[in-house]
């Protein structure tokens, strides 16, 4: 890992070198349909970019595992059947100015889409992508990165880190691709009152979010799973609406459908759409059992899955502590309190609930 | 080629077990995929009509054959009431085999059989019977215990009559109270105490029970009555999946996915899930 510093200059002739290049440049710039909000789209230079000012609406996820996206095409012939499958391999990108929580978001769901089997639909766009990330500042009260393990200034997901300094950034690079893109870029000589600056803005960064919510225990995640049957969760779930709006602006949730579309009489998709385990016909079986009928179950789930089932089989909370559940939520539903309420049950009842 | 990408299989054959429940007998389209295509008892897949869906089903037929599948399947879903409209030489999407199998060759080969499924719950039990016929010398005492609400209801009916003939099976076919007909010579009880007068033995033998949840649920503390450790005791789990592949995330029953860590579990794995299934 090595630092280098770049001028405002350098990093708009940057992007404007990529853009001369037609690699494909994402940035957050201000929403089309709402200019309070901030949207990842394509950028033809820098300036059209708004660095750090607040999180993204909706995070990174769809530009990996698109809200849609066709897994196959298929041709009924006389024959029998033909079939064409996705490409894998996606045109070289960059993000700049992501957020690290969406960037370590990726880095959290790569372990899923490995699982055994690799979804090479994933990795093809994050081997494609490259992710300059920017020193969060934006965070507000139902931010806790920190919480999950990880912070303002994570690395965790991104190949460079940016953090602003005067007349320009301090450039944390942090794997090949960041050196590749950085390559002749700036300065490797960095002035030691722009590192002191640096350092200090990184500190000040966490621990702005660190007063939001204590760090998640280890033993979190046992807790919630000897407390599957707890009352505690028909009562968590009753502002839910079952929308499933926090899956789909979570960084981390990753469930989804598969569906056919039949475009003519005989030529027709397999797409792979978002689905979200909110929704009441998300686990329905045919017979009409369904495993998770009522909303508390459902909402169970989702805790379960990100804060115990996740971690104890791939070692990482599904979460990024971004906050957009708590922002998007029509219920009111705000993960943070729910989790810190849950952490101080935990405490005062580390064997479990009284009421198992 | 990704992940999500079927094998094209041909249907060669279709048999009718009942009103509603239809077997298929399906070919792999490249010759290649059906040299090297093997499975063991107790896997699934994800059988697909184009324009339609895919739907998850196991495997019906026993591993022991090879250069073709059976699968079983009743309409009730989108998937499967298209599968239905299918004909002999028609295409439909094959992924798999997914999940774990029946300990046949680590654990219950040496040993005596027992074989309980109602309904069409005896379509991954038929699996694993064959799979063990085809190697009987393998195996000491096969018993089968199947039942179905009536004698309309029961699948695989010519096989029911092969494995009745045969001297090495003890078979014992039941329907429930009122769905026997005049001629019916087999047991007229549920599938508790058809299990419970058939007179196995718990001692050195494995039981492999499927059916539907109710069935199971009353079977279970009859053979624990007759002495059956719950580890000895094998069923497969169902429930909505997706992908099969441990992505699309429904179908973990808390911290188990029923797709990568099943569908075939112990009973005292089954204990110890959490109640949501």
């Amino acid at each position: 890992m090595t630092q280098r510093f770049l001028s405002q200059a350098e990093l708009t002739a940057l992007v404007a070198e990529l853009v001369a290049a037609k690699t494909r440049v994402i940035a957050p710039v201000r929403a089309q349909d709402n200019p309070e909000q901030l949207d990842y789209m394509p950028i033809q230079k820098l300036e059209e970019a708004t660095f750090g000012a607040q999180v993204p609406r909706r995070s990174l996820k769809e530009f990996f595992l698109p809200a849609t996206e066709v897994l196959l095409r298929y041709v009924q012939t006389k024959e029998g059947v033909e079939i064409k499958a996705a490409p894998t391999e996606a045109p070289p990108f960059v993000i700049f100015s992501a957020t690290p929580c969406d960037a370590s978001g990726l880095d959290v769901v790569d372990k899923v889409m490995n699982w055994d089997y690799k979804d090479e639909l994933w990795f093809g766009r994050r081997e494609a992508a490259t992710i300059v990330s920017f020193l969060c500042a934006a965070m507000d009260a139902v931010c806790f990165c920190t919480a999950v393990g990880l912070g303002p200034d994570s690395f965790r997901g991104s190949d460079v880190l940016l953090v602003p300094v005067e007349g320009g950034y301090l450039a944390h690079i942090i794997t090949p691709k960041g050196e590749a893109l950085l390559k002749g870029k700036g300065k490797e000589e960095i002035p030691a009152s722009a590192k002191a600056a640096a350092e200090v803005a990184q500190s000040a960064a966490r621990e702005k979010v660190e007063a939001n919510l204590a760090k998640i225990p280890a033993e979190f995640a046992g807790w919630l799973a000897k407390n599957f049957d707890h009352p505690l969760w028909k009562t968590l779930s009753l502002r839910c609406h079952g929308c499933g709006a926090c899956a789909s602006i979570c960084p981390t949730c990753h469930c989804f459908d598969i569906v056919d579309e039949h475009d003519s009489s005989n030529e027709g998709v397999r797409r792979r759409n978002w689905d979200s385990c909110q929704t009441s016909k998300f686990t329905l079986h045919a017979s009409g059992h369904n495993p998770r009928g009522s909303q508390n179950e459902r909402f169970r789930q989702r805790i379960q899955h990100k804060f115990s089932i996740y971690p104890a089989k791939f070692g990482d909370i599904l979460c990024t502590g971004c906050g957009r559940c708590a922002r998007a939520c029509p219920g009111g539903m705000d993960l943070p309190t729910i989790v810190g309420e849950l952490m101080a049950m935990a405490k005062a009842e580390p064997e479990g609930g009284s009421n198992l | 080629m990704n992940i999500y990408q079927p094998y094209l299989m041909s249907i060669k054959e279709i048999t009718d077990e009942t009103v509603d429940t239809r077997t298929f007998r399906l070919e792999f389209k490249d010759p290649e995929v059906a040299e090297k295509f093997t499975f063991n008892a107790g896997q699934f897949g994800e059988y697909s009509v184009f324009g339609e869906g895919e739907s998850t089903f196991c495997i019906a037929s026993p591993s022991t054959r090879k250069g073709y599948i059976e699968c079983s399947f009743k309409a009730s879903g989108k998937v499967t009431r298209a599968l239905r409209r299918l004909s002999v030489g028609d295409t439909l999407g094959f992924r798999g085999p997914y999940g774990n199998n029946f300990p046949l060759d680590n654990v219950m080969k040496g040993h005596n059989m027992l074989f309980i499924a109602g309904g069409i719950g005896l379509a991954p039990v038929r699996s694993v019977i064959w799979t063990c016929l085809d190697q009987r010398d393998q195996f000491k005492d096969v018993t089968i215990v199947y039942g179905a609400r009536s004698v309309g209801d029961l699948v695989y009916k010519r096989e029911l009559e092969e494995w009745g003939k045969r001297s090495d099976i003890n078979l014992c076919l039941s329907v429930d109270p009122g769905g026997e007909t005049p001629d019916w010579k087999g047991k007229i009880a549920r599938i508790p105490t058809a299990v419970e007068e058939s007179g196995v033995k718990a001692e050195d033998t494995f039981a492999v029970i499927c059916g539907p949840p109710i069935m199971i649920k009353f079977t279970l503390p009859v053979l624990t009555k007759l002495g059956f450790p719950a580890d000895h005791i094998y069923t497969t789990l169902e429930n909505r999946m997706k992908c099969g592949l441990g992505k699309c995330g429904r179908c973990n029953i808390g911290p188990t996915y029923v797709c990568k860590d099943g569908p075939v579990f112990t009973a005292a794995q089954i204990r110890a899930l959490p109640q949501e299934f």
